[in-house]
Parts: structure tokens; sequence; C-alpha cells
């Protein structure tokens, strides 16, 4: 495969994804303002607002946020200055979106990055042995656990954690403290319930195909040569086996990454008090804080395509069966 | 000997200033946990929220507070306000002490500035605008504020309102004018000022300098030395104040029960175990509100309720006592009128109490409606319940989401109207939807704009027949509660009408009534009057439940528990 | 004249086929237009997917029994499978008839809220506001109500059992609403291919970038939380991995024979389509439904637990979040729908798995 092929090939997907963001944005975009609710809600929704003649409460907060002008040209606005760089003001947290989401990604981004190297680690583990013990009480087992892991809502098993660990047995403290240094031990420690939460959902799937890849190619001719030349089982499977098996697992992982942020993330962040981009963007929907709710899903939308941009490329990269024209 | 002197140095600096005096340590940090939501944002005059208030109150105060016998407690005041003899003019004299961050001191031109400049600009579209707004000839015009001197100005009003005074002057907390000024005009720019979004400006005015601020985490404040306050008590006590945010109301009591936090509010069911806790104290105090369920007396409501037979009726179906020992789990005084037993004004003498003790009767009740046309006899000889048409009668009952409570008397209300006959449907909806759907009524076929009173003949968008609501009271000057019970009152959201009603709310308002006597007797009399007409279901004056971490002291407890936090200490373990 | 217009169509079963589908139409038309409201818009979504599921599905199966049974050989050897299905077929019992043999759901009574289930006893305190002290009582579980009550009194058996009703609900019609847009997008674009590949794929790659969560709770949010949008949201935003995946099985059969020879012989596109492909795909649609149900029951339940759950309807999720407030003081609130979700969810997944590997012809069983 030429070079050249390859780069067009990148070319051309960035191109593409850019397209893809813009129409990622958009649609936030018109959801958003076409939707019931608008930022005179929390206005009038407030106490004292009681006392105020409404009519004249909403006309006050759009001409502030500059709503009572046509869609058109709030949307020209909004893309003009994403083009310039500035990414808008967080009316909800009164924050510019771009320090907001400096402050906060990088809790989620420790959570996420530890969920899934405890599940994938644990995960492919328990997915090779098993496959390697097929159908033996050990597969059994650990085809359940998995299973359980995958089955239990994992919101209410953080709950659940919480009040054994952290209530009752007083291991732990009930909330995630914000205060310790980032690569502390202490830090960690906060952060093992947390991780469980979130990791058992996650490991399951990473169990499964594990076992599935690991089990398609112990069926392989090359395991059989290998064998045949007498080598250690332990270099069967860790040099042959694990290789092959190993990129199918990577790229569901890759796929998993944007879910797992806003999905089962959020949860575990809400359960467990951390003040992470799950918590921010769900907040900013219920808030109807445009600015952050589109850039939020735009990062999410770029994490996904320039995880599986990255993971074609490795891919190709790797396997030169494949070919980009 | 370089250090002997350092330490002698150091030594005044040391005596000023926080916890210097205090029985604690220097290092006490005091943890509030919540779970409801962050605050919007600390640039006080754009906020909607009251989380928002309530981070900005531990950095500045206001002009006066109150404390828990509702009594008058000046903080930036230097002296009380003074109002002359026509009510019209207010003159207001602050301390000669407060000063900015940048030592320059606070002057009433901050303060005229703030109002004229800011809150009543149109640049910057203040929704609140309407506290400082009159009526005159039929015109609304903004009241007037002129500079006296450095430390006193004076607001001129063309007409009385003797609410005034506790509403919008004692809340009132000023901007820095020479900063604000900066960003006079442009709506961005002052959205997004450093300065009044990180609360740098802040100097002397509050027992706390803001610190940091994670959102959706918490909320830090540090003890500040030249607390005007606090320069002889050495208040506040704590070296930090910290608003923790957590997600869930499970994890805040968790956080109380392993003592990961010093304070929060707890529901009913939770009460009881915590107030068994060994380390733990919980304070129940009286609370401002009352919740009530409101007949829908407009036209787009059952033409029953605009029967005063009917509404005692089905009041008297409804037992307060429940809604106390099943839904409050006991922590109420159950309502009959909007006077909480706490006020000086109270009565119950010849106050109807329909839904309590043998005034709960659903047998009378059913008796009523018969009476009124809504029934027919069945052969058995019992009654049986229906609409003028002959059809079973079918009511709405409305309340907003996110309130347990509200849920809750909501279907007490569906059972106990099942008895008698009456099947009612629960719509639940978000509180803006229900306030702007439900709530906010117009003349049909006209372009009025959705007002919360738009006169007898306005109607809501969508049809209703009960609102569940929560209002609050002042127990001292309940008067405000005329913009419900007036036929005009601004929040008279069910329409209802009664001209005594509102002839005695003008006459509480005149010269006659500053003879106490003559006032107990008239608010007397409109509770009467209101509890017969039963416009709505009143239900109970809830209490609130406090839980402290037991070695919190100098806690004042009652109505306004918090008045005085910045004296709160934790004791010598 | 019948068998005039069958052989048209292709058959007598397309002619009741497209016969039933004809009459639901109309009876929508006249809903909307004429009569007041005949049946509700859930019941709409049930008819109509009855008639794709015995057309599409279970005619199949019959048709072709020895084929079933020869697949139920391979499902029977998963041990784990066998339960999962007989969990499921208990659930769906549960479903129909339970709701006959228990209480009202909604039928609350304070007098008798928060009462522990069978066998477990609970004290329960109300505040004497005069004496400022607690009136405690112990109260026992009652056969009455074997499982307990809510914090307003309401059965929790029968909720359960309504749950079970609401979950399967929403689990089958959203997974059925997903998998129809999913399979006819992955069908049409394998198919045609060229430009009409291309637009399809993009426009399921725009929705795949898009957070799915995230993107459900938006809508939810946005239009209101009632069951029928709960539903059509997950329906209308989960579709895009079953697109990708039937596409890629339809794009392998695209270039076997029998699709080569009906084209030479004439068959138009859309016969080809809904005669042959459809049809073909289905076993991998069979496993990818069984596997997305479980998803859809949880995204419910996540749903309710942040609050945008349909508060008017007996879920599992709208349970669990109002249990959730008195862990401490009512546990079996929360811990009991948590284990029916965790059950059932753990049932649908054995069998996905079971029904994969039967299905997948180069694992040994």
């Amino acid at each position: 495969m030429k070079r050249g092929g390859l780069q067009g090939y990148i070319i051309k997907r960035l191109i593409y994804a850019a397209l893809i963001t813009f129409g990622v944005v958009t649609i936030t975009f018109i959801l958003l303002r076409v939707g019931p609710s608008s930022p005179a809600d929390k206005y009038l929704a407030n106490m004292s607002a009681r006392t105020q003649d409404p009519a004249q409460v909403i006309a006050a907060v759009e001409a502030r946020y500059g709503l009572d002008k046509p869609i058109y040209e709030q949307y020209v606005d909004y893309v003009v200055n994403l083009a310039r760089g500035d990414w808008g003001w967080s009316f909800s947290t009164s924050l510019p979106v771009i320090k907001l989401i400096q402050r906060h990604w990088v809790y989620s981004f420790q959570l996420i990055l530890l969920s899934m190297l405890f599940s994938a680690s644990l995960g492919i583990l328990i997915g090779v042995y098993s496959a390697i013990k097929q159908y033996t009480r050990t597969d059994y087992l650990a085809t359940l656990f998995s299973f359980i892991g995958i089955s239990i809502p994992n919101f209410w098993l953080g709950i659940m954690l919480i009040l054994v660990f952290s209530v009752q047995l007083g291991w732990f403290k009930t909330y995630y403290d914000t205060g310790l240094p980032l690569f502390s031990l202490a830090n960690l420690k906060a952060l093992i319930l947390p991780v469980i939460t979130l990791g058992t959902g996650m490991m399951a799937g990473y169990t499964r195909y594990a076992r599935s890849a690991t089990l398609d190619n112990l069926r392989k001719d090359f395991v059989r040569t290998a064998r045949a030349k007498g080598l250690p089982e332990r270099v069967v499977i860790g040099k042959h086996v694990f290789r092959n098996a190993i990129l199918p697992i990577i790229t569901i992982i890759m796929f998993d990454l944007s879910g797992v942020v806003f999905g089962g993330a959020y949860l575990t962040e809400i359960i467990f008090g951390i003040p992470g981009l799950g918590r921010i963007s769900f907040n900013a929907i219920f808030a109807g804080d445009y600015p952050v709710v589109v850039t939020i899903t735009l990062i999410g939308a770029l994490v996904v395509l320039f995880t599986n941009l990255a993971t074609d490329i490795v891919y190709t990269w790797l396997d030169p069966r494949i070919r980009y024209d | 000997m370089k250090g002997f002197i350092i330490f002698l140095i150091s030594l005044p600096v040391l005596t000023v200033g926080c916890a210097a005096q205090a029985p604690t340590q220097v290092e006490d940090i005091f943890i509030e946990g919540t779970s409801g939501g962050d605050a919007e944002t600390l640039n006080w005059i754009l906020a909607a929220d009251a989380s928002s208030f309530g981070y900005v109150r531990h950095t500045l105060d206001s002009l006066a507070t109150y404390d828990n016998q509702w009594n008058v407690v000046l903080r930036h005041l230097a002296k009380p306000v003074e109002v002359s003899e026509d009510g019209l003019t207010y003159t207001i004299t602050i301390r000669d002490d407060l000063k900015w961050s940048d030592g320059t001191k606070v002057t009433a031109e901050d303060y005229v500035y703030t109002v004229k400049n800011l809150m009543l600009s149109d640049w910057l579209n203040y929704p609140y605008q309407i506290d400082w707004q009159e009526m005159v000839n039929g015109e609304t015009v903004f009241v007037e504020l002129e500079v006296v001197n450095e430390t006193t100005f004076i607001i001129k009003r063309k007409t009385v309102n003797p609410e005034f005074l506790d509403g919008p002057i004692y809340s009132l907390t000023p901007y820095p004018k020479h900063i604000a000024i900066k960003y006079e005009g442009d709506v961005k720019a002052f959205t997004e000022a450093e300065e009044f979004n990180n609360l740098t400006y802040t100097g002397n005015l509050g027992p706390y300098k803001f610190k940091e601020w994670i959102r959706n985490d918490k909320y830090v404040v540090e003890c500040n030395p030249d607390f005007y306050l606090g320069q002889d008590t050495g208040a506040p006590y704590f070296e930090q104040y910290i608003t923790k945010l957590l997600g869930t109301p499970t994890a805040v009591l968790a956080a109380l029960e392993a003592g990961d936090i010093h304070y929060t509010g707890i529901e009913p069911e939770q009460v009881a175990k915590f107030k068994l806790m060994e380390g733990i104290k919980v304070h129940t105090v009286p609370t401002r509100g009352y919740d009530l369920i409101l007949y829908n007396q407009r036209n787009n409501g059952w033409e029953g309720l605009k029967n005063k037979e009917v509404r005692q009726a089905l009041s008297m179906s409804i037992s307060k006592q429940a809604v106390i020992d099943s839904i409050r789990l006991g922590f109420a005084d159950p309502a009959f009128s909007f006077i909480p037993k706490p006020s000086p004004w109270y009565t119950d003498e010849g106050v109807p109490k329909y839904g309590y003790g043998s005034l709960y009767d659903k047998d009378e009740a059913k008796q009523m409606l018969y009476e009124a046309g809504y029934g027919i006899e069945k052969p058995d000889g019992t009654l049986a319940i229906q609409g003028k048409d002959g059809e079973p009668i079918t009511l709405t009952l409305v309340t907003s989401t996110g309130s347990n409570i509200a849920e809750d008397v909501a279907f007490l209300v569906k059972q106990e109207l099942a008895d008698i006959g009456i099947e009612v449907g629960i719509k639940l909806v978000p509180w803006p939807t229900l306030l702007r759907q439900y709530v906010m009524n117009k003349v049909p076929g006209t372009d009025q704009e959705p007002r919360y009173n738009n006169g007898p003949e306005a109607v809501g968008e969508e049809s209703w027949d009960m609102i569940i609501m929560a209002f609050n009271t002042h127990p001292i000057a309940p008067s405000g509660s005329r913009v419900f019970f007036t036929t005009d009152g601004g929040l008279n959201y069910w329409s209802y009408s009664n001209p005594n009603v509102d002839e005695l709310f003008q006459r509480v308002r005149s010269k006659e009534a500053l003879d106490k006597e003559v006032r107990k007797e008239i608010y007397g009399e409109i509770s009467q009057i209101i509890a017969d007409d039963q416009p709505a279901i009143f239900l109970t004056f809830p209490r609130g439940n406090h839980g402290f971490q037991a070695n919190v002291e100098g806690i004042d407890v009652g109505m306004r528990l918090g008045w005085n936090y910045h004296e709160w200490y934790f004791a010598e373990p | 004249m019948i068998r005039q217009i069958s052989s048209k169509v292709g058959g007598l079963k397309n002619l009741i086929f497209i016969g039933a589908l004809l009459v639901l139409a109309i009876v929508l038309l006249l809903d909307i237009y004429l009569v007041d409201q005949i049946l509700e818009p859930l019941e709409y979504f049930y008819l109509f997917f009855a008639i794709i599921a015995i057309f599409y599905g279970i005619y199949p199966l019959y048709a072709n029994r020895r084929l079933t049974k020869y697949y139920w050989e391979r499902i029977k050897r998963h041990r784990l499978s066998v339960f999962g299905l007989a969990f499921i077929v208990f659930l769906i019992a549960v479903a129909l008839i339970g709701p006959l043999l228990t209480q009202d759901p909604t039928k609350v009574n304070f007098q008798e809220k928060s009462l522990p289930p069978v066998g477990f006893t609970i004290q329960q305190s109300v505040y004497d506001l005069k004496a400022e002290e607690f009136v405690t009582r112990e109260t026992p579980g009652t056969w009455q109500h074997p499982l307990g009550t809510d914090d307003k009194g309401r059965d929790m058996l029968a909720m359960l059992v309504s749950g079970a009703r609401v979950s399967l609900q929403v689990g089958l019609l959203a997974t059925l609403i997903a998998i129809l847009i999913g399979t006819i997008m992955g069908v049409v674009s394998a198919y045609f291919g060229g430009w009409v590949d291309m637009a399809l794929m993009r426009f399921t790659d725009v929705m795949m970038t898009f957070p799915f969560f995230l993107l459900l709770v938006f809508i939810i949010f946005i239009f209101g939380p009632s069951l029928v949008f709960i539903i059509l949201a997950i329906g209308l935003t989960g579709w895009t991995g079953t697109a990708r995946l039937v596409r890629s099985d339809a794009l392998s059969l695209r270039t076997r024979e029998f699709i080569m020879a009906s084209k030479s012989l004439g068959a138009s596109d859309t016969r080809i389509v809904f005669r042959h492909l459809i049809p073909n795909v289905i076993s991998s649609v069979i496993v990818i439904a069984t596997l997305s149900i479980p998803g859809v029951i949880l995204a419910e339940a996540a749903l309710s637990f942040i609050g945008l759950g349909d508060p008017t309807v007996t879920s599992w999720g709208v349970v669990l979040n109002a249990g959730q407030r008195s862990l401490d003081t009512a546990w079996w609130v929360a811990v009991e729908p948590g284990i029916m979700l965790f059950l059932t969810v753990l049932a649908f997944n054995f069998l996905g798995d079971g029904i994969r590997d039967a299905f997948d012809p180069r694992s040994q069983l």
C-alpha cells in the first residue's frame, strides 16, 4: 500500500470528520433552540420573582441573552464565534466554556482512564483464561461473573457500595474530595469505589470479546503449528494468540469510549460527587445552557471521530491485508 | 534574634481578626452539605437562583437582617432607616468603616450607582426592577435616589409602600462604582467581568472572603480578618466555610452520618434516625412557609368551585392531621389561614378549622355537596356525588415535579376525595411549565401579555381545578399576603374575590392600624373570613430540621436559624 | 378474485400482512381526524409490531419447523440461556396476568406507608410537636403486603408486577423501533450501494457520534418525560449499531447467487429487499435485538433515576428512584426493583448469548 494512499485517506477522513462535526453542532443547536424551555424559566422560577410581572421578566431575560433575535441570526453568531475560537460563555456556571471544560475534564479523564484500565485488564485476563479453560467450571464462573457485572444497574451498585463501605465500615469517605492532589495515593484511594462501580459494567463486554476472540484464534491453524513445533503453552498463548486477539478488543474499547463518558460515567459522577464533564453536561442540559451543551457534544463527537480514525490507522498499519483506495 | 523580632512583630497580627479570641484552634473548617443545584453566578445582579445569593451572602452582607424574633438587626446600616412622616422619603445612613478590597471606602455613591445605573438601567435588563417601580397616574416610574453625603442617601417615592423597607431596602448590597463604571453599557463585559465573578472586590463587607469555587463540587470562603462586625469578637470562628455539593440526598445524609460534613437539612423520614445518633444534634424550627391547595375560581375550573359551600365540603374531606402525621411525620402545625402561630396577630377564635378535628367529616361533606346540587339520593338512602349533568365529577390536581411532599399530598387528596365519590386526576409538571401554562392567565381573545392576575375574566392556558402550592409569610407583617387574597392582588392566581377582605387589607395599612389592638382585630377578622370562604385549603405550617455535628456551638435556634452564623464555633473536644 | 390479488402481491400470506397494516392505518387515521380516541398511542405501537413480528418472526419459525428445531437444540445446550429464557417467559406471564391477581399499584394508603416485607420488622416514628419527642412503634411486615409498601402505602408486589409490564413494553417496543429502522437502513444501504449507501452511512455516522445517553437525556428533557417519548427517543437513537451490523451482513449476502438469480429473473428491488434480504439477515437481527433489550431497560431505569422517567407510570426505574431517598429507612423500596432489573437484564443477556452461539455456524456446541 502506498504512502500517498494512506495520506489521502486520512485527509479524506478529516474533511469528512469536519462535516460531521458541523452536522452535530447544527442538530444540537436546533434541538436546544426549538425546545420549550428557555433561560427565562429559571428567572420565573425563582421564588422572589413571583412578585414580578412575568411578562417583564421574560422580556428582560430575552433581551439580555439576545434571544429576541431571530434564530437564524443566533445560529450564525454562534458558529462565527466558534470559528474565531470563542466557545461561548456558560451562563449557568458563569465561566467561559473553555475554562469550564478545562477545569473539569481532568476528573472525568482520571475516572475513565482508571476504569478502563481496570476493566480492560481484568476483563481480558478473565476472558483469555476462560477461553483457554473452556467449558470448565472456571469458565462458567467467569462467564457468570461477567454477566452479573454487566447486568447490575451501575447506579444502584454505586449506592450500595457507599452504604456498605463508607457509611457502615468507614473505609472510604462518602464523597470525592477534590482537594487531593491528582497524583497522590489518597486520590487513588478515593477513586477505588467509583472505578469499581464504573468498571464492572464495562468489564463484562471485554471479557466476552476477549473470550470469543481468543477462542477464534485458538482454533486457527497457526496455533496448531506452534504447538506442533513444541513451543510451551505460555508462549503460544502469550505471543501468538494474544497478539491476534488484541486488535478487535482494542477496537471495542475505542468504540466504547464516548458511550462510557456520557453514560455510565455521568451516573457514577453523580453518586460519588465527582465534578467531571458528565455532571457538567447534564446540568447544562437541565439549565438550557446551550453553549456548554453544544460544546460538550462537539467534544464527544470529536473524541469518537478521532478514536475511530486512530483505530482505523492502527489497524491498517498492523494488518497489511487491508487496503484503502 | 531575628526570629525573635519577627515573632514580636507578628504577635499583634495574630491577635486581630479571625478566631483569635474564640475557644477554637485556628485551622477550623466548617463544611455545609447540600444536594441541591450549584449556584450560577457570583455576579449577583445577574442571578436568579437562591444558591447564587446564598454564596454571595458569605462575603457581602446587606443593609439589615432579621433575628429569630423578626427584630431588625442592622448590618451595613449605621442606624435605623429614617422614614418621613408621609412615608415617602427614606433616609439611609451606612457605616463609615466599610471598605472595598482595594482600600477605598464604601460610600453612598456606590449604593445610588448600583440602583440607578445598574438595576434600573436599560442595558443590563435586571429582571426584578418591579421592586423599585411605582404606579403614578397610570404610568410606571422608578423611585428616585439621591446622595446626601458620603454615608447618607435618600430614596423618594410618590406612593406609600410600607413593605418597601423590609424588602428591597434591607436586602440592598452595593456594587463598587469605580469598578462597575468600566463595564457600563456593555452587558457582555459586565457578565464576564473578572472582579464580579470572583468577588475580588468585597473588602470587609462580609464575614468571609472568596477563596475558590469548583463548579458542582464546592464553594470555599475563608475567614475575613477585617470583617466589620468581627473587630471586637474575632468572628467568624472558622478558618474556612465550605459549601459542599453532593449528587444525591442519600449521599449528603451519609456524609453527615460519617462526619464528613458538619451541617445539612434533614428530610422528615430521616430525622428520627439522626436525633438518636450520638454525634449529631437536630434542631427543629418553624419555617416561614405554608402549603395550601388553591381552588380555581376562574372560568377554566370546575364551576362548583365558585360556590363557597362546595369548597368547604371539599376541604372537610381532606384531613390535615393525615398530612401532618403521614407525610410530614409530625413536623408541622395545621394551618387554617395564612398567619402562623408565632405571629402576634395570630388568632384561632371563630376561625373554622375545615379538615381538622370535628370539621373533618366526609359524611357531612357529602351532605353539603348534595345540598349544593351535586349529588342524588340513592334508593338505599345514601348519597352519591355527581355533577349537575349526572356525570361523575373529575377534578384536575396539578403540582410541580421535584417535591416529594407535594406528590404525597396530591396522592392523599386523590385518596380522600375518592372516598366521597370524586375522582381526581393528578398532573405532575415542571415548575416553569406550571407557571407558564397553568398559573399565568389572560383574557381569552385579547392579546394581553399573560400575567399572574389579569382580572377575573382571565384564564390560564390549561384548565385545572386545584394546584398545590407553598407560600411564604412574614409573621410580623403578614399584610404582604394581600397579593394573594385581594381581588386585584398581583399573585391572586386563582381569582379569589371578597370585597370585605379587600377592605380589611386596606384598613390594616392605614393610620388606624398603627394601634396594635386594632391591627390584631383586623387580622383576626381577615383570618375568620378567609377560613370561612375557603378560597384554598390551608394545609400546614411545616417545620424544618437542621442537622449539625454535636460539637457545633453558638447556634441561635429559631425560624431564622443561621442569621448569626458568623458566631458559630466548634466546642473544645 | 382473491387469488388474483394475492398472486399480484406474492402470496396469500402477503395479502393478509398488507391487509392488516391497511386496517391499522385506517383506524389510526380515523382516530386522528374523526373519532375521539379509539386506542392509546402505545397500543398502536403494539399492534404494528405484533403484525410485523408475526409476519417476519413467528411465521417463518413455523414455516421452517425443521430449522427452528435445529436452532432450539443448539440453544438448549447452553444451560444459562435456558434459565434466561425460562425467566423471561415467567416475566411475560407475570406481566400479562399479574395485574389481574394483585392489588392496584396506584392505590395509596398513607396509613400503611413504608411497611417492610414479610418477615422483617421496622421501627417507625412520628414526632409529637407538643411533647417534643418521638412516638415509635414496631411495624412488622404482613402477608397483606408480602413485599412491603412504599412511602405512599402502595403495595410493592403490585408495583413490581406493573413494573414488569412497563419494563418489558419499553424494552420490546424501543428495541423493535431501533431494529426496524436499523435493519431497513442497513439492508437498503447495502443493496443499493453507491450514493445511497454513502448518504445513509454518513447519516448513521452523524447519529453515532452523538453520545447516546446524552442525546437521550437531551430529547426527553426537551419533549417531556412521558412513556411514549421515552420509547420513541430510545428507539430513534439506538438504531445505529444495528444499521452497521445489518449492512455488513447484507453486503455479504448481496453477492450471493440467489440474489443474482433473482435479479436476472427480473425481480424488482423492493421484492428482493423484502423477500430475500431481510429474511436472511433476521438471524443477526434477532441476536442484536435480544442483546439490546437489556440496554434499553437499563436506559429507562437510568432516566428514571435522574428524574426523567414518566412519573405517572409505575416502572422499576421510577420505583427505584423513589426508593433511593430512603435507603436506610425503607431499603426494600430500592432493593426490590434493583433485583428485578438485575435478574431481567441478566436473563436477556444469557438468552442473547445463547442465541448468538446457536446461530453462529462456527461455534461448536
